[in-house]
């Protein structure tokens, strides 16, 4: 398969990544366009195309921290009205739960969210995600136990921990 | 085993969820989960979650990709952004000559200025029309700004930056590529504080003058610093009179230099 190709197949991928990152499609939407201009750009430089998906995934990481964290406050307001559906599917029956796991992820910090995104969702591999961020792997490991427990007390109506009462 | 013996930690649970748990591993792991419900419960609790994640965002993976993201259409842009346009530089072609013709720089003689001196009246035309003048277009045109970037890159041979003059004052408003009967030239327009506004031009030297050292330059209107360097010819413009102007010159001939 040409690395075009390759390319072109990752893009809806990207898409939902992009979108679970920002929770606005219009934005997430331009990320993606911005991440596949860089893509293009430096092409040539990638080696292993067996590599492509983490190396898509890393520009689109660099482009959303030096340029796109501003968006968060955004997706943070828009999570806190909770009548605020205007980024899940339209149309379609979004079902309670998919609702509480999308307000629950929008409570994590950012590099909470990305890790446990990019593990559960995306399906990298920890090494790569270490690689990804920039961060060692003993950092990837300790932001996704925060944040599966963290999505794991929102969704079972547990307080977040910030609010919990220390008896 | 050792590994069978190393206390459980979360690393495994982990690995257990991801389906990414050493073989060896598993035994061990799974006497813990049967020991400590609580661990147990927190598994099935993370397992839980990635699921509902992986659902909630199904969507967007079937959803079919906008068209804005159609990689032939980006190649093509991208394509497009490259190359020269002669179409869209003609008016800029007649705006330089037509003013250069006027500006008093043919006074001083019957031939046109070569080398720097042309270069210091094409500045000061494209100054006078582009970054002085009210029609001065859009000052926020980015694809404007990257087909300039790029021509320069290529011109020079390594990639560049506009020059940053905000030490001095002076932030960038605006880049755009602009014709002249010499050929493809740049533009970066800069503005300082009281309103003042300064052009950067630049174009590939022919044949003479590949460098030169730099000089002052005066028009009937404008003021300005002219030079040449591998190749490349550079005018600082501006319309009245600044103490400052001669010192831009020089921190952006050491700056352009330094890119390389």
């Amino acid at each position: 398969m040409s690395a075009l190709a390759s390319l072109e197949e990752n893009i809806p991928s990207l898409r939902r990544y992009a979108w679970s990152l920002l929770r606005n499609a219009s934005d997430a939407d331009d990320l993606v366009q911005d991440c596949l201009v860089r893509a293009l750009d430096k092409l040539g430089s990638l080696r292993a195309e067996g590599q492509l998906r983490p190396w898509l995934f890393a520009i689109m990481h660099n482009l959303y921290v030096n340029r796109w964290r501003h968006t968060k406050v955004r997706a943070e307001v828009s999570a806190q009205d909770a009548e605020a559906e205007v980024s899940m599917p339209p149309a379609q029956q979004a079902s309670s739960e998919m609702r509480d796991i999308m307000r629950g992820l929008d409570t994590l910090p950012p590099d909470q969210r990305q890790v446990v995104l990019l593990v559960a969702v995306e399906g990298f591999e920890y090494a790569e995600v270490a690689a990804m961020l920039g961060v060692p792997i003993g950092t990837v490991m300790s932001r996704l136990s925060r944040a599966r427990d963290r999505l794991r007390d929102f969704v079972e109506g547990r307080p977040q921990p910030i609010l919990r009462r220390v008896k | 085993m050792m590994d069978q013996e190393r206390p459980i930690t979360d690393d495994d649970l982990h690995a257990l969820v991801d389906g990414v748990l050493d073989a060896g591993r598993r035994p061990a792991v799974e006497r813990h989960l049967a020991a400590h419900p609580e661990a147990a419960a927190r598994v099935a609790a993370w397992q839980a979650v990635g699921a509902s994640l992986r659902e909630a965002t199904e969507w967007k993976v079937r959803e079919p990709v906008p068209a804005r993201l159609d990689l032939a259409r980006l190649l093509e842009a991208r394509r497009r952004a490259r190359s020269w346009q002669p179409a869209r530089l003609a008016a800029g072609i007649l705006v330089a000559l037509a003013v250069g013709a006027g500006s008093g720089w043919m006074a001083r003689g019957p031939s046109m200025p070569t080398g720097v001196a042309a270069v210091a009246m094409e500045a000061a035309s494209v100054h006078r029309m582009f970054a002085a003048g009210a029609e001065y277009a859009d000052p926020h045109d980015a694809a404007a700004m990257v087909e300039l970037t790029s021509w320069l890159s290529r011109e020079l041979g390594h990639p560049t930056r506009p020059p940053n003059l905000s030490k001095s004052g002076f932030h960038l408003v605006s880049g755009q590529l602009v014709a002249t009967d010499q050929g493809p030239a740049g533009m970066y327009v800069y503005d300082g504080a009281n309103g003042l506004r300064i052009t950067l031009f630049m174009r590939p030297m022919k044949e003479r003058d590949m460098n030169a050292p730099m000089r002052p330059m005066h028009g009937a209107d404008t003021v300005g610093y002219v030079w040449a360097r591998n190749g490349l010819g550079f005018g600082l413009v501006a319309s009245t009179p600044m103490r400052t102007l001669h010192g831009l010159a020089n921190q952006i001939r050491d700056d352009m230099g330094a890119q390389i």
